[in-house]
């Protein structure tokens, strides 16, 4: 009896103290504003497979990988001066225009004259009612591509935050209680991992393996795991280790395996929380990086939409092709930096001493 | 203080000989072995598949092979590229690493000293509207996808406008009839960098002792124009003027990429300088010093920031990395030929030897520049310095 009515009240108290920190939490703007960016992403990054299951979207058309539109429009056919500036064009980039076709292009179509309509696919495909964001230049819904890119930036950013936070907290509470020889080991390690240059490294193993999204994940974690998060979190649990409620459980007889996961473990987790918020961070960055110089083995990614519009050569079209550019690269921008203001929101939860006066 | 250094030292020499073996054994796992691969080709004289054989020691056990690597790596020995096969990797990186010293030497030191300042000016103004504005810029800057941003950049000032030049670091057409090679006027750019630099500091070292903010700033501003008329006689005089013309033109088209990786770099700094400000200025000794009347701007910059420097420093030995790490990127974006590129061309054309030598070099290039930042720090903070002394 007396059992259950301590479990009610562990809940009542857990129950409580979220409550709390959610109202700090609150009381950050920047934090907010960050989780209402995350909160946007993963809303796009899940509605895809649901418009692809409900068919509102069909799969051949709006497929990011292999979907694709063909867009016919009505251009006119007009011939490009030799010189400039005339009065219709002021640069020779700015002939032909946005609904006209150069006739020299048109060499294969023996009967067109200047001054006709000529019916012709475009691609890359402004923003329209049925593409929001326009196609690329393969025909390729770019909107579509972002979700896409959402979700494989989610997969890759939790799971190898998840994982890393993980290898660091075991290590670090291990070297904090163990200390000795095993603590030492696990301090040179972290030393050489956080001095490693961690793109060419990435270079390397991605030249000899195919790196996947959950390879990367697994790399990027098990780096970030056993780098400089251990010695912080060494510290934190060198801390609560000399706390008497340790003292107390031990001398009651609680096994070091007991005190350590139950006693250490939930105080060292909100630094832990924080790291992985951070974390997330850098994973997302580096796989845009990564994918941005073509080193990896995926279909689609925020990273690769950008490395195509370079590839193409629209990086230098500037506003006349904003959507193959723009879009991409704010989508990074903005999830990164919505992970990381989330990240500075807790941090003035658990950090006391931030907080406003 | 010297017992911290030595240990510290002795720690970080422990490291290095963890990276040449994870190093080693990295490339040792590439599939097919990197090294046979070069075997493979049959037009491959006889005795250069012996030379091969017998500089990889590939017909020995791996451990034995290790001990080899590290011998030959001690030795400068890493064999021949693949792709330019006459030069040797040191060959190429002696000269490559000029071109990244200079750029990563001069980025370092303005964002850092940019970001310092931001900081510590956000701290000071909590809560105002320019404080939400210049964070949310730092947040931006210091979360945004950087090969784009760099692209957007090149887009605005080297094309759009035409401002600035697009890539490489000199115009081939004015080097035609150029008495040097570029790294000639490279190495005596970092020289003339570098003494600048030491100048600068010890006018600063100097001044620290002065007591009125005023006096100080006043002999800070002369010594910077003692430095300015310096460098001005000191390119218009004997070698350093026929070299003039052309380091301006590397100068020139410097500008974007330090600019570029500054804007991107101060950011972080910025940042935590705010973290850190924010708490120092809740410790009770800012109240003592408020209440005394001291005046706001000697708090901030004798009590608080002095204080906060310190996390600073620490977190800026472990950018050192990250730095480097947009240094490769930022060398790839504006093809810049340095260590980056070089590493970046030679992984993706499997030139492993280059590979092997370059990551090597810019591993000991982070390890130097941890150890320098290291030691520089156990001077600053007055807890290890003192400590051993006593």
């Amino acid at each position: 009896m007396s059992n259950q009515n301590e479990t009610n009240l562990r809940k009542e108290l857990r129950k409580q103290a979220i409550k709390r920190n959610w109202k700090l939490f609150n009381q950050s703007k920047l934090g907010m504003i960050g989780l209402y960016i995350v909160i946007i992403f993963l809303f796009l990054a899940l509605l895809q497979p649901f418009l692809f299951i409900t068919g509102i979207w069909n799969r051949a058309i709006y497929d990011p990988v292999v979907g694709y539109d063909e867009i016919r429009q009505n251009l006119t056919v007009v011939a490009c001066p030799k010189e400039f500036p005339t009065e219709k064009y002021e640069t020779a980039a700015d002939c032909p225009a946005r609904d006209e076709v150069n006739i020299k292009t048109l060499y294969l179509a023996k009967d067109v004259e200047v001054g006709d309509t000529y019916e012709a696919y475009i691609q890359p495909a402004p923003p329209s009612s049925k593409h929001l964001l326009g196609t690329d230049s393969l025909g390729r819904d770019v909107f579509s591509q972002i979700m896409e890119g959402s979700q494989v930036a989610f997969v890759l950013g939790l799971l190898s935050a998840t994982l890393g936070v993980g290898i660091s907290t075991l290590l670090g509470t291990i070297a904090a209680f163990f200390g000795g020889r095993i603590d030492r080991y696990l301090m040179r390690q972290s030393d050489l991992i956080l001095m490693l240059p961690s793109l060419p490294l990435l270079f390397i193993i991605s030249a000899f393996a195919e790196l996947k999204v959950w390879h990367l994940a697994v790399v990027l974690g098990v780096l970030g795991g056993l780098g400089g998060s251990v010695i912080t979190i060494k510290s934190q649990a060198l801390q609560v280790k000399v706390k008497p409620f340790v003292d107390s459980a031990r001398i009651t007889g609680g096994s070091n395996m007991k005190i350590m996961f139950s006693h250490v473990l939930p105080n060292v987790a909100p630094l832990a929380l924080l790291f992985m918020v951070f974390s997330v961070t850098g994973a997302i960055a580096s796989e845009s990086v990564l994918s941005f110089l073509g080193l990896l083995n995926i279909d689609m990614s925020w990273g690769i939409m950008i490395y195509l519009a370079q590839t193409d050569g629209f990086i230098f079209s500037g506003i006349r092709y904003w959507w193959l550019i723009l879009p991409a690269g704010l989508a990074v921008t903005l999830l990164a930096g919505g992970f990381y203001l989330v990240g500075r929101g807790l941090d003035d939860v658990f950090n006391p001493r931030l907080r406003k006066r | 203080m010297a017992e911290y250094i030595f240990k510290r030292t002795y720690q970080m020499t422990i490291v290095f000989f963890l990276f040449l073996i994870f190093s080693y054994l990295l490339f040792n796992a590439i599939p097919g072995n990197a090294f046979s691969n070069l075997l493979l080709n049959p037009s491959l004289p006889p005795d250069a598949y012996e030379k091969v054989i017998e500089t990889y020691g590939l017909d020995k056990p791996i451990l034995e092979r290790l001990q080899l690597y590290i011998v030959n790596f001690f030795k400068g020995d890493f064999g021949y590229s693949y792709k330019n096969f006459p030069k040797t990797p040191i060959e190429l990186i002696a000269e490559r690493l000029p071109r990244t010293l200079m750029l990563f030497s001069l980025v370092n030191i303005v964002a850092f000293y940019t970001g310092f300042f931001i900081g510590k000016v956000l701290a000071w103004r909590r809560g105002s509207k320019s404080e939400t504005w210049i964070t949310v810029t730092s947040v931006f800057s210091y979360t945004v996808f950087y090969p784009w941003f760099a692209l957007m950049m090149l887009w605005i000032f080297g094309y759009k406008l035409g401002w600035l030049p697009i890539g490489k670091f000199l115009y081939p057409e004015k080097w035609y009839d150029a008495p040097f090679d570029s790294d000639v006027v490279f190495a005596s750019m970092i020289k003339f960098t570098i003494i600048v630099t030491v100048l600068q500091f010890i006018a600063y070292l100097l001044t620290r002792g002065i007591e009125s903010l005023n006096t100080r700033k006043n002999i800070r501003f002369g010594s910077l124009i003692v430095i300015f008329i310096g460098s001005y006689f000191y390119w218009n005089s004997g070698s350093a003027l026929i070299k003039k013309p052309y380091a301006a033109d590397i100068a020139f088209h410097m500008i974007l990429p330090v600019m570029v990786v500054t804007i991107v770099a101060f950011a972080g700094t910025a940042l935590l300088t705010r973290t850190t400000m924010m708490e120092v200025l809740k410790e009770d000794y800012i109240l003592t010093a408020r209440a005394k009347g001291i005046s706001q701007k000697r708090i901030r910059d004798r009590h608080a920031a002095r204080t906060a420097l310190l996390p600073v420093v620490t977190s800026f030995i472990f950018t050192i990395v990250t730095i480097i790490d947009g240094s490769v990127l930022t060398e790839q974006i504006f093809s810049w030929p340095g260590m980056g590129q070089l590493l970046l061309q030679s992984v993706l054309e499997e030139d492993i030897p280059v590979a092997m030598a370059t990551f090597s070099f810019v591993g000991i290039f982070a390890l130097i520049a941890h150890l320098v930042a290291d030691i520089s720090y156990s001077y600053l903070d007055p807890r290890i310095r003192i400590k051993s002394q006593g």
